[in-house]
């Protein structure tokens, strides 16, 4: 069937069946920024933002995701400089393989708790997982956005 | 096969433990999100509700605050964003946080289907591993927790390895005490310890009647421990998860006694 749903704010459709998950619907479209790692929903760096709010691209069926806006993190980073400014700015990725997962998570965090404390952030940046910082850089870009 | 939020139905068809011929995805369904307080004072959680739409809502944080407790805590953002109420319970995860809280507030499911309508208390609904009472040609409406009142509740979750994981252990909680300080009614359920979500009633009936002195929580914590019937696994020996059960329980009830 082909989908139709809007990617980093232009109209999109892509053939896909009941089975294609998001993440290889925009990877196959060319948005490669968005990668796979675990597989099952729990590394984060699959995520997307499906109407403004986090998913994980890999296990999100492509056809939820019908008449829906996508952004990734080309789009998004596009659209929010200050949110690529604070990561590049406080170094907050060493490999880079998990930052468009913490980029786009950080984005949703600001949405939800503008006002979060290093705690809070703590929580909420706990479903996306990092091998290479040791996560205080990360966080410093993270608290560096929220301002 | 139903899709709500696709959270677990994502996993499930890449693990290939699924092989469903048509997926119908209830995303675009009206109707279906609505958070809401019906005339006797129930809360009525529409089936889509997301589990953020709930741990977001000042009414269910004042009508049911140990769902709210527990819909903010499942696993990362990203799948509250999307996963629903309906699902959670149609699910029947055993691990999941959220069964049992429904099962603790006594709460009532409404599916439909070509029969018509129908009521499912949350006692009857969960009947095995990952099956609920559903049929296969229903779907869940909505959800009602009883009108608070004086009810006091609590949700505690036990997750030794990570924040993002199941609960080792989910003890959920709701009991009145009347004026004069004696336990009216009391009910005690668990998660992550059985085939699926379980109430523990004799746990629960054990302190209808008392004070809910220090004594009365170590046994109604002891016999919660022992109807249970965990299984070794990756989250901890069946040992260690009906120690856990009892001190969680404790915690539960005590978390429930300090409202």
């Amino acid at each position: 069937m082909e989908l139709r749903f809007t990617l980093n704010g232009e109209e999109t459709s892509v053939e896909a069946d009941g089975q294609t998950l998001l993440v290889d619907a925009i990877r196959g479209l060319g948005s490669t920024g968005t990668k796979e790692g675990c597989g099952v929903g729990v590394c984060g760096l699959c995520t997307v933002l499906v109407d403004e709010l986090p998913v994980s691209s890999c296990i999100y069926l492509a056809l939820c995701a019908e008449g829906r806006t996508v952004y990734t993190v080309e789009g998004l980073t596009a659209r929010e400089p200050d949110l690529l400014d604070a990561f590049v700015g406080e170094e907050g990725m060493q490999c880079g393989i998990c930052t468009p997962g913490h980029v786009v998570s950080t984005y949703a965090l600001k949405q939800d708790h503008p006002s979060a404390t290093p705690e809070e952030i703590r929580h909420y940046m706990a479903g996306n997982l990092c091998r290479c910082t040791g996560y205080q850089t990360i966080l410093a870009a993270v608290q560096a956005y929220l301002g | 096969m139903l899709v709500a939020g696709g959270t677990s139905i994502g996993v499930l068809l890449k693990n290939r433990l699924i092989e469903p011929e048509v997926l119908v995805y209830l995303g675009h369904v009206p109707n279906l999100t609505a958070i809401s307080e019906q005339p006797d004072g129930a809360l009525r959680l529409g089936s889509m509700a997301t589990l953020r739409d709930i741990a977001r809502s000042p009414l269910a944080a004042s009508e049911a605050p140990s769902l709210v407790a527990a819909a903010e805590k499942v696993g990362n953002p990203r799948v509250r964003a999307v996963a629903t109420i309906g699902g959670a319970i149609v699910h029947g995860d055993p691990r999941q946080d959220v069964p049992p809280v429904m099962l603790a507030l006594g709460a009532v499911v409404t599916v439909q289907g070509p029969r018509g309508t129908r009521e499912i208390p949350m006692s009857e609904f969960l009947t095995g591993f990952m099956e609920s009472a559903v049929e296969d040609d229903e779907i869940v409406l909505s959800v009602e927790v009883p009108s608070r009142r004086n009810r006091r509740e609590a949700y505690t979750r036990f997750t030794p390895n990570s924040e993002d994981d199941y609960p080792t252990v989910g003890v959920a909680a709701s009991l009145r005490i009347s004026a004069t300080g004696e336990v009216e009614d009391a009910l005690i359920a668990l998660g992550g310890v059985d085939s699926h979500a379980i109430a523990v009633a004799e746990a629960g009936s054990v302190l209808v009647g008392s004070r809910m002195e220090q004594s009365d929580i170590e046994r109604a914590a002891q016999i919660a421990s022992l109807i249970a019937e965990p299984s070794d696994d990756s989250r901890g020996s069946e040992s260690y998860k009906r120690s856990m059960i009892e001190v969680c329980t404790r915690r539960t009830l005590v978390a429930c006694l300090e409202q």
